[in-house]
């Protein structure tokens, strides 16, 4: 093993590779999280951030590498399954419940945390309603914080874009995980709206969850956020630091930008 | 909820004064296939309307529990209090069956799978002689509720399938305000997001599918011993057709819906018997209409005015609502 085996990481993959057909998205991506951690991960578009997510989450099988959390080796485990070991992820493109109310979309997110046998989904007794009422008010709790009390009634579909990504976060804390990964959370908000909402997500640490990874194209909000960072470019690990590194790294820069005209 | 809850609760002790207000025979034997089809369509509507997938093979289920019923009965002699129930547990086995094969498939696949399904089943009835006596069917069904006890009249019989529909709207509305209602729920409207919550939309598919195939068997055992005979058409299209009409023009993903549906159908049926011929016609052009205009049928069409109603008026009005 390696140095670090004093302390587990919550989150270690290594050597993570995806292919599809010809074409390699991921290659031999290794990286880990530690509990208390905000990880940023960044990189330009086709970097392949997403499928990094969908590997450490389980809707992709990868091609080569493992992953573990909390110790145990969670790859190709069903998503579901990973979910309910306390990684949650959101979702790039805004994933709700559009139908459902803001209300209703938070309490389903409660889903693991009230987990019945069938006798007593037919016949609920008192523990069964004390969860329920627990989820309620975590659920009204959950919204509350993510500041969406006044639209807990209002159906998601009439969401504004920016309540939606509020709203996506807010279903993935109801699942009470211990790493939340959100892919690029902050897409579609405004520079005030993301501040607040990094400031949010600050508040998250410790008190909701243990870690958190962000995929994010808005720099200012990851480098406010973000402990550490890491830089994915064209499927490989380009760099990795605190972000004042980062902002001062050559090759990130050009990654970004281009080679400067010599 | 509370108030879907009052609806069906009064719906049920409005139907229980039936028997002892009207003694119309005809009558009461529309208020029972009322009910009979109450419980179908409810059976269907939590596939339909919880796991999102459009069954067309739901008669399997009817079919199995009404041929248990009756096997059970002319074989063994046993009475009702023991065969409907049992009706409704082989039903349940033979849905998860058919469910570990078909719930794996979504969409278009889905349909003709389970379509697939209640045909084989059709053709074995139609074909082994032996057991279920082929085209002949099993005819004499028994009528002993319990002991010596037979069911005689009509109200007899109306008060057993009000029961059953007692059951299958209790069991319907605890599944559908549970947690594993709101799974189904997650996984109809997003099935990447009920994963990311630690929901397995296999199972929690199943759940649904095992649960409508259980009451769509306690309501072909019923049908069983009412009919007092069971053929092969049980498996037909024909009862397949009728549920679906129930279930959308009621709207499909509420309690009160199918539950309308049956009785508005049902009463419906009775008057169109004039017309003979066009009946079905007319019944295509229903659901082409319902589909085109109410696709969330009349429960739908209700819950809409009502938000649009809520949305108009006064902040103090939204804010009673929210309490």
């Amino acid at each position: 093993m390696t140095a670090t085996t004093e302390r587990q990481p919550l989150l270690r993959a290594d050597d993570l590779t995806m292919t599809f057909g010809g074409i390699t998205a991921v290659k031999d991506f290794s990286f880990h999280i530690e509990p208390g951690e905000i990880v940023g991960l960044i990189g330009p578009n086709g970097a392949g951030k997403t499928t990094c997510f969908n590997m450490l989450t389980g809707f992709y099988a990868p091609s080569n590498g493992r992953v573990r959390f909390k110790g145990q080796d969670i790859t190709n485990r069903k998503p579901h399954a990973i979910a309910r070991l306390g990684l949650v992820r959101s979702f790039q493109k805004t994933n709700v419940m559009k139908r459902l109310t803001v209300f209703e979309n938070v309490l389903t997110g409660h889903y693991m945390a009230s987990r019945q046998s069938l006798l007593a989904t037919f016949f609920p007794g008192e523990a069964v309603r004390r969860a329920e009422r627990e989820a309620r008010e975590s659920a009204a709790a959950i919204v509350e914080t993510m500041g969406l009390a006044q639209r807990m009634n209002a159906p998601a579909h009439l969401l504004s874009c920016g309540e939606l990504r509020l709203l996506e976060v807010a279903v993935a804390l109801a699942a009470k995980p211990s790493l939340l990964m959100l892919d690029e959370p902050a897409a579609g908000l405004n520079s005030h709206e993301a501040g607040t909402f990094g400031a949010v997500l600050k508040t998250l640490i410790g008190r909701s969850i243990d870690a958190l990874l962000i995929v994010e194209h808005n720099m200012d909000l990851v480098m406010s956020v973000s402990d550490r960072i890491v830089v994915l470019n064209f499927g490989r690990k380009l760099a990795e630091g605190r972000p004042a590194e980062i902002i001062e790294n050559r090759q990130v820069a050009e990654a970004y930008l281009g080679k400067a005209a010599a | 909820m509370t108030l879907e809850r009052n609806i069906l609760l009064a719906f049920l002790a409005g139907a229980a004064l039936l028997p002892f207000a009207v003694t119309d025979q005809y009558i009461l034997h529309l208020a029972i296939m009322a009910l009979f089809y109450a419980v179908l369509a409810s059976s269907l509507n939590l596939v339909v309307g919880y796991v999102g997938e459009f069954s067309l093979g739901h008669t399997a289920f009817l079919g199995t529990g009404a041929y248990t019923a009756a096997l059970l009965s002319t074989q063994a002699g046993m009475p009702m209090w023991v065969t409907i129930p049992l009706a409704g547990l082989v039903s349940a086995v033979f849905g998860f069956a058919i469910g570990a094969i078909t719930l794996r498939l979504q969409g278009p696949y889905f349909v003709i799978v389970t379509l697939s399904f209640a045909e084989v089943l059709r053709i074995v009835a139609n074909n082994w002689i032996a057991v279920t006596n082929g085209p002949m069917g099993l005819a004499g069904v028994g009528q002993t509720l319990f002991g010596d006890v037979a069911v005689t009249d009509k109200a007899g019989f109306f008060l057993i399938v009000l029961g059953i529909a007692a059951v299958a709207l209790y069991l319907s509305y605890r599944f559908v305000y549970s947690n594993a209602g709101r799974a189904a729920v997650a996984v109809r409207e997003n099935r990447y997001v009920a994963q990311s919550i630690g929901v397995d939309p296999f199972g929690t598919a199943m759940q649904a599918f095992v649960l409508g195939a259980f009451l769509a068997g306690l309501a072909g055992g019923f049908y069983a011993h009412y009919i007092s005979f069971v053929g092969p058409e049980v498996f037909r299209f024909a009862f397949m057709a009728t549920m679906i009409i129930m279930v959308l023009l009621g709207g499909k993903g509420t309690l009160i819906g199918p539950l309308a549906g049956a009785v508005i159908v049902t009463v419906l049926e009775e008057y169109l018997r004039e017309v003979q011929e066009l009946r079905l016609t007319l019944f295509g052009l229903i659901v082409m209409a319902i589909v085109l205009f109410l696709p969330n049928g009349l429960m739908g069409f209700i819950a809409l005015r009502r938000e649009q109603q809520a949305a108009k008026p006064t902040l103090n009005a939204a804010k009673e609502r929210t309490v």
